[in-house]
């Protein structure tokens, strides 16, 4: 191993208004340090960032003096990426350079506090350079990358986000199960609130990807494997045959006078034979055989047709594809609403759900004339009843948020049919949230609209009318009623759809509560809990149009990073030193992103790219072989030793907080700001994320004496690496069990959920965990 | 004597093949058994070296101490540090001791 360089530190303090020399005794502090060997430079100055204070910091550098840089004093963000960058432009790497902020130790205050403030910053500024001796020049990481990308589902959430993909300049591919585009929204009436045909706008959107060169559209076509990392993967999409030549297929017909066999209705498609077209929002106009149900055997169509286009032997097609990020967008289904048994829907004719509604609008079934369910004389009576299996313990549990708009959308697109239609809506809240309360006060104002409070108890047929009576109780009036209806329309709920479960098993795409495809929902809604994987649409959620094609949009934008001829990782991330690495796998297991894989030899790799960089993994390794990048165990270690051997203040406890810097540490630096002090004996260093604490920096603390470890992170479901909080908060009660058999007490180390706000409480907590530790008395290590 | 798992601590070293404590042990010793935890397949083949007892991340194992050296009350029980390794030593009396060594070998490069 060849002789490492000698550390030359340069401390450079800034002393802004005289502060921090008012607070503290610098003097003595330079003096306890002067005869660090490691230490090259120590320099008080006003300002460093003022051009003097710059060219000094070249200088140091350039000539050789420093290699590595403390800074100590509050800067803001800004000013520390300056100062890096000066660094780097000086000949420094920009991760050779820390701060150490006293201030927000709570090293501050009037001359009464001097004496103590001075052995704290002395305390403070061991710790930050037992740090600095550590630090490792990091470089950041460049991978390959493809500028093309991949859309699962053909809906309206994929469609918008494959058109905006190929606005853009990228490649994109847009793999689509069935036959046809548009998903669930194309078989939607209208729309609300502008009560557009939907058509319009997918007709749009389709032909855009017709007619883009970069757009390459598959139906009939599934995901099969994913391989690779993010900025490069590799896809292998099959498409299954459609026994129909695209070049040949002129949509004469001929074909369909032959054919056999029927495909019943269902799900939402009309009733058509075994081989039709394909449908208007479809890439070119060939037909399509349904094969599965076709009779055995049968191949009459084949000889039928004038332009030779059909091949009953065309075997499916596999693509492969070079792609640098996925966009998931497989939507929804309908809750099976027959599950609810008391609606009678599957059972009883006349009851039918909001999809099927739509569909019965579209074929305009209720204009003069067709009748649609009117049994007997008089106007059509319909019922719209809203939660049909929703907010219901027995059947989804949540809202979908979005039925009861399109129950208004409904009536008003009824009433446009059947103008003196009557219409009766059954509700327990009407949620037609935002501008949709305006929806809601045109239907209100309809004539033969009324809304009743309540959920029906029973639906039978009438047998004389051969109508549906309904019976509820009206809660507002308490009365019980009887009403009769020729048809009845079920606003179920949303869930998500086959395709979407499908995917998520296929890709090991997390799920949240619900069956959704989960995500950080306030931070990063468009990224699921695998880096490179984006989901838009439905597939995360009940939404609407406007919301779905949002979501497309920012997914794509959000996507643009890993679509380029590089992909670059920044440090940190983690590296993994294998002379001690024994394959536990606790790594690969404990990482919220997946992001770990094995070589051949069977030792856990980091992918850069799917990497969070929280730190997890080095949080859960036994051996300590795994560092993130400048914030490693032995950093943490090496601090937490040097505070020990400098305690502020003999015969109190002492004390060491480990910070979350998404939320505790928030908190920890909040009440320095509001002036709140710690205990003289606390301090508090941070890590990423809670569970990049690793057991041995603990175990090396409390070996060295310091009395207790407070091990802070986010409360439960809000960790923003999904679980860090609650893997911490397990290996450090599994220490604590060790110290209870060692015969120290668990309460040395402690968990607490702290939030960004809890700057008062964190205080309290310090000053509370200190009493303990008084009371518990020294911790038997102190020599 | 041999070590003993806590069932309850032990959670096969994630279910994994071969666990921390099987692939430290120098006689091939320790390995899962049918119920998943861990365990010493050979009692009087323990030679006591306690790699085991240092390696498991969740602290499930204790080498309990021959009772020629300490009866059933002594205890002899491993706190790994980074670099660093921490015995505390329960003697018949109940009187505790502790001691703290740095683990010798080379520094990795972090």
């Amino acid at each position: 191993m060849p002789p490492k360089e000698p550390l030359r530190i340069g401390v450079y303090l800034r002393d802004r208004g005289g502060t921090l020399s008012r607070w503290c005794d610098l003097d003595v502090a330079a003096r306890t340090f002067a005869k660090s060997k490691q230490i090259a430079q120590w320099e008080v100055r006003e300002d460093w960032l003022n051009p003097e204070g710059q060219a000094a910091i070249q200088d140091a550098i350039q000539s050789g003096r420093v290699n590595r840089l403390l800074f100590v004093g509050r800067f803001t963000a800004s000013e520390d990426e300056d100062i890096r960058g000066l660094a780097a432009s000086a000949g420094l790497n920009p991760h050779l350079v820390d701060f150490c902020v006293p201030e927000e130790q709570g090293i501050r205050g009037g001359d009464d506090a001097r004496d103590l403030n001075t052995k704290r910053v002395i305390a403070l500024f061991a710790m930050a350079l037992a740090r600095a001796r550590l630090l490792q020049p990091l470089e950041p990481v460049e991978l390959p990358a493809v500028d093309a990308a991949l859309v699962v589902g053909g809906g309206m959430a994929g469609l918008n986000a494959a058109m905006v993909l190929a606005q853009t300049g990228k490649q994109v591919y847009l793999v689509e199960k069935s036959a046809t585009l548009g998903g669930r929204v194309a078989q939607l009436h209208r729309y609300y609130p502008r009560m557009c045909d939907p058509r319009c706008g997918l007709e749009f959107l389709v032909r855009r990807l017709r007619d883009s060169a970069r757009a390459e559209v598959l139906t009939l076509a599934t995901l099969e494997e994913l391989r690779g990392s993010p900025g490069d993967y590799h896809a292998v999409v099959v498409q299954r045959p459609r026994f129909v030549s695209e070049a040949r297929c002129t949509a004469c017909g001929e074909c369909l006078r032959i054919c056999p066999a029927t495909v019943p209705s269902s799900n939402g498609e009309g009733e058509r034979k075994a081989i039709h077209p394909t449908g208007s929002l479809s890439v070119g106009q060939a037909f399509i055989v349904e094969r599965e149900h076709c009779p055995p055997g049968c191949r009459l169509c084949e000889p039928a047709c004038p332009y030779a286009a059909i091949n009953l032997d065309q075997t499916p097609a596999h693509h492969s594809l070079k792609v640098g990020a996925l966009i998931v967008a497989t939507g929804w289904d309908p809750y099976p609403l027959d599950q609810v048994e008391e609606y009678g829907y599957g059972r009883l004719p006349g009851v039918v759900s909001n999809l099927e509604m739509e569909k019965l609008l579209a074929l305009r079934r209720f204009a003069r004339g067709n009748g649609h369910g009117r049994t007997g004389g008089g106007p059509l009576s319909v019922g719209f009843i809203q939660c049909a299996g929703s907010r219901d313990q027995r059947h989804l549990s949540y809202c979908s948020g979005v039925c009861c708009s399109v129950t208004l959308k409904q009536i008003l697109a009824l009433k446009e049919q059947a103008p003196d239609a009557r219409c009766v809506v059954f509700y327990m809240d009407i949620r037609a949230s935002g501008t949709d309360e305006l929806l809601y006060q045109r239907v209100q104002n309809l004539t033969d609209v009324i809304f009743v409070k309540s959920n029906p108890a029973t639906i039978r047929p009438e047998d004389g009318t051969g109508r549906l009576r309904v019976r509820v109780e009206d809660t507002l009036s308490g009365k019980e009623v009887a009403l009769d209806f020729d048809l009845l329309v079920l606003a179920g709920g949303l869930i998500p759809s086959a395709g979407t479960l499908e995917v998520s098993d296929r890709l090991g795409l997390p799920r949240e509560e619900l069956g959704f495809l989960e995500s950080h929902l306030q931070c990063q809604p468009w990224e699921s809990q695998r880096t490179g994987i984006y989901t838009c649409g439905t597939c995360r959620g009940p939404m609407n149009v406007s919301q779905s094609v949002e979501s497309a949009n920012s997914a794509v934008i959000q996507s643009l990073r890993l679509l380029g001829s590089t992909v670059q990782v920044q440090p940190p991330y983690p590296v993994l030193d294998r002379t001690k690495c024994d394959k536990c796998k606790r790594c690969t297991e404990e990482c919220p992103f997946a992001a770990y894989a094995f070589d051949e030899q069977g030792f856990p790799v980091p992918d850069l790219a799917k990497c969070r960089q929280c730190g997890i993994c080095q949080g859960s390794c036994p051996m300590v072989v795994l560092s993130l990048g400048n914030h490693t165990a032995r950093q943490l270690s090496a601090q937490v030793e040097a505070l020990s051997e400098r305690a502020p203040v003999k015969g109190q406890p002492l004390m060491v907080a480990l910070l979350c810097e998404n939320d505790a540490a928030h908190a920890a630096v909040g009440a320095a700001r509001l002036g709140l002090d710690p205990p003289p004996n606390a301090f508090f260093l941070t890590v990423p994320c809670a569970g990049a604490i690793n057991n041995a920096t603990i175990a090396d603390a409390l070996s060295c004496g310091i009395d207790g470890v407070l091990v802070g992170g986010c409360r439960d479901g809000q960790c923003h690496y999904v679980r860090g909080n609650e893997l911490v908060r397990k290996r450090s009660s599994d220490l604590a069990e060790k110290l209870r058999k060692m015969r120290m007490d668990e309460a040395r180390i402690r968990f607490e959920a702290i939030e960004v706000n809890d700057a008062r409480r964190y205080r309290d907590l310090l000053h509370e965990y200190v009493a303990e530790l008084t009371r518990l008395g020294p911790n038997p290590f102190r020599v | 004597m041999p070590p003993r798992v806590d069932k309850k601590l032990c959670d096969s070293c994630k279910a994994q093949q071969e666990p921390l404590c099987e692939q430290i042990c120098p006689g091939d010793l320790m390995t899962l058994g049918q119920d998943g935890k861990a365990y010493c397949r050979s009692a009087r083949d323990c030679w006591d070296c306690m790699s085991c007892t240092k390696a498991c991340p969740v602290g499930a194992i204790e080498t309990r101490v021959p009772y020629q050296i300490g009866y059933h009350v002594a205890k002899l029980i491993p706190l790994m540090g980074t670099d660093t390794i921490t015995w505390t030593c329960i003697d018949l009396q109940g009187n505790v001791e502790r001691f703290r060594y740095r683990n010798r070998g080379e520094a990795e490069a972090f």
